[in-house]
């Protein structure tokens, strides 16, 4: 593991493998993308009537935005509870953040039968859907991660003034992206209150709305750490192992709530879950498997203290949140629909030429922005 | 007034015909006929085919064979889940009964799909600049005060247009007259909220074992964008509360740092 991703690094201006992979799928992803685009989606995706949502809503889209949720929580932890210990860890997580949106905006871009309108929800209201309001708070928080973004551009070019005007109204900036947030993360889980009676009982929940704003928490702060320590080894930097484990007690804190939330809700509803097929399979790993488990993992000191159990337990926490939304977007439908779904070729490629350009603009972001570098004492780190 | 259709069900000899003249009104292309383990043709709604006559086929124990066609389309329901999940508003339900979808203003995200209850809306897969594609009641035929375009061509009175509340008089009506023909129960007269499109029926739909199909019968007499409109409607107090509640730790925190300095000062 940790020699592949050194290589991803390119060493002295030459190709490594790592790079070349990334390019080749890029290219990949270029001629997939012309393609879904002359051809439509039918010709292009295995997405049909019976399953009119597949991989790009569940990955790019609900998987994406949920673990760049790192930006609002870094900026309230910081902003509003003052807990001022955890600065550095703020840059590199809206950095992520602002990748997160990018995915989830080209994601769409593809996604929708008719992307060229995709300003449509701009001037054409439909104050009842919860689409509508989903679309406008993304758009106003990618603003406000692009703002940030080129805050810390400023930074790189000395522009003192123009600094000076933003540092000014910066808490117009951390308050809306706070407000913004929060809507839209539980809005993504209340998109799926319209359609209970389609889902399986494991997921359909009046609650669900609270469960994504909580698992996106999650998601912020494990993809945060695991950022921590890969950027670390990639671009020879020493993890924050001062600030981490005690970062981590929160994770583990949110983990527990979650699970705590997860358990009185399916109590409450009287779902039935001791049964084995393949809802439940994937259901009992979820809870169990990447809610409980690295919860556990957290309670001891052992963990929190070193790179790899850090790794492992954020590693499980983050990968429960996409397989969280895998399982309410999809997996839920599977004893409803009379047919399956699996992604097409040409889905898989531009989801993962999506996840290639996020590192390709994440290594652009660390070479070229002070992004190590405090932002309220202004010295690096 | 609010237009619906009756639909009783133990009328129709399963013919096809409003199959189509919805086409031919609709200048739908024709598909290919396929053999099947079933008479319905086409198997599934498409963007090319509104609406479908299901056959069903019921052996009661005692070796009587019973055939049930059970006509398909678009409720137009009175409150649709559609309309409360389309994000630029381009399904709407108009006052005459009708629900209605506007061209051009649909981005194609297929979020009606997922939330209409009788998976009503279709998407046109096959093309590269794709619209979402149903019945649409013949709006523009009810617009010069004609009858839609499968009510005319029906042959045995399966289908009869006129007023909702005369056509469920009309429905109860049968029902008690005729109790042995009918199932008691008019679907679509409480279901999701009232739709336009009433079925009478010989037997339920669960029997039809239609109700996963298409019929459902667990969805409650509440319309299902009514769960998508309340959570909208906390919204703005979502909203307010949070903004306010971090504004105020913000300077609370502030303040709070500002009076430590001072203090350490005056020290």
């Amino acid at each position: 593991m940790a020699e592949k991703i050194e290589k991803w690094y390119p060493g002295e201006g030459k190709l490594t493998l790592g790079w070349g992979i990334i390019y080749v799928i890029l290219v990949l992803g270029l001629i997939s993308a012309c393609a879904r685009l002359f051809l439509g989606l039918g010709a292009t995706t295995n997405l049909s009537d019976a399953y009119p949502w597949g991989l790009w809503v569940s990955f790019d889209i609900l998987a994406g935005v949920a673990l760049a949720g790192g930006g609002f929580t870094m900026a309230a932890t910081i902003y509003i509870f003052n807990l001022k210990k955890f600065e550095p860890l703020l840059r590199p997580a809206k950095l992520s953040a602002f990748l997160g949106y990018m995915m989830f905006v080209v994601g769409l871009f593809f996604d929708l039968g008719q992307p060229w309108r995709i300003w449509h929800p701009m001037v054409m209201w439909n104050p009842h859907s919860v689409l509508f309001e989903v679309s406008w708070c993304v758009m106003l928080y990618t603003s406000v991660l692009a703002t940030d973004l080129f805050i810390i551009g400023l930074e790189r070019y000395g522009k003192e003034s123009w600094i000076k005007f933003f540092r000014d109204i910066y808490i117009v900036l951390v308050v809306a992206g706070i407000m913004l947030s929060t809507l839209h993360q539980s809005s993504l889980g209340a998109l799926f209150l319209l359609m209970p009676e389609k889902m399986s009982d494991l997921w359909a929940t009046k609650a669900i709305g609270p469960l994504f704003f909580t698992s996106a928490v999650i998601g912020g702060m494990s993809v945060i750490t695991l950022e921590s320590l890969i950027s670390a080894r990639v671009y020879k930097r020493k993890p924050e192992m001062n600030i981490l484990p005690d970062f981590s007690k929160g994770l583990g804190i949110a983990l527990l709530v979650y699970f705590a939330m997860k358990v009185t809700d399916l109590y409450a509803r009287g779902a039935t879950v001791w049964v084995l097929d393949k809802a439940h399979f994937f259901f009992f790993l979820e809870l169990f498997g990447t809610v409980a488990l690295p919860a556990l993992l957290l309670l001891f000191k052992e963990v929190r203290n070193s790179e790899k159990g850090l790794f492992w337990a954020a590693g499980l926490a983050a990968f429960g949140v996409v397989l969280n939304r895998f399982n309410v977007s999809l997996t839920s439908y599977g004893g409803y629909r009379q047919m399956s779904y699996f992604p097409s070729f040409i889905e898989i490629i531009i989801t993962v030429s999506l996840i290639a350009l996020g590192i390709v603009i994440f290594d652009l972001g660390m070479k070229y922005l002070p992004i190590y570098k405090s932002e309220l004492s202004g010295e690096s780190h | 007034m609010s237009k619906a259709l009756l639909i009783d069900t133990t009328k129709c000899i399963g013919c096809r015909a409003c199959q189509v003249a919805c086409k031919s009104w609709n200048d739908l292309q024709g598909g290919k006929a396929t053999f099947s383990e079933t008479w319905s043709n086409p198997r599934f709604l498409s963007s090319n085919q509104y609406n479908r006559i299901i056959f069903r086929e019921i052996s009661r124990p005692e070796g009587k064979v019973e055939w049930h066609f059970i006509s398909r389309r678009c409720m137009h329901c009175n409150d649709p889940a559609c309309a409360s999940a389309c994000p630029v508003g381009a399904l709407t339900k108009l006052p005459t009964g009708p629900v209605v979808y506007d061209d051009g203003k649909c981005i194609g995200c297929r979020y009606c799909m997922m939330a209409c209850p009788f998976q009503i809306p279709k998407f046109e897969w096959g093309s590269a600049v794709p619209l979402i594609r149903k019945c649409t009641f013949c709006a523009d035929r009810q617009a010069i005060g004609l009858a839609p375009s499968c009510v005319t061509t029906c042959p045995t009175g399966t289908l009869l247009f006129g007023e909702r509340p005369a056509l469920l008089q009309e429905a109860h009506r049968r029902i008690g007259s005729e109790p042995k023909r009918y199932y008691p129960q008019v679907y679509g007269e409480k279901i999701g909220g009232g739709t336009s499109n009433l079925y009478l029926t010989a037997v339920s739909f669960e029997e039809l074992g239609l109700n996963h199909r298409g019929f459902r019968t667990d969805l409650g007499d509440m319309p299902q964008g009514i769960y998508g409109r309340e959570w909208m409607s906390k919204v703005p107090y979502v909203a307010v509360a949070v903004g306010g509640l971090a504004v105020g730790l913000h300077y609370l925190q502030k303040r709070r740092a500002e009076i430590h300095a001072q203090e350490r000062q005056e020290d």
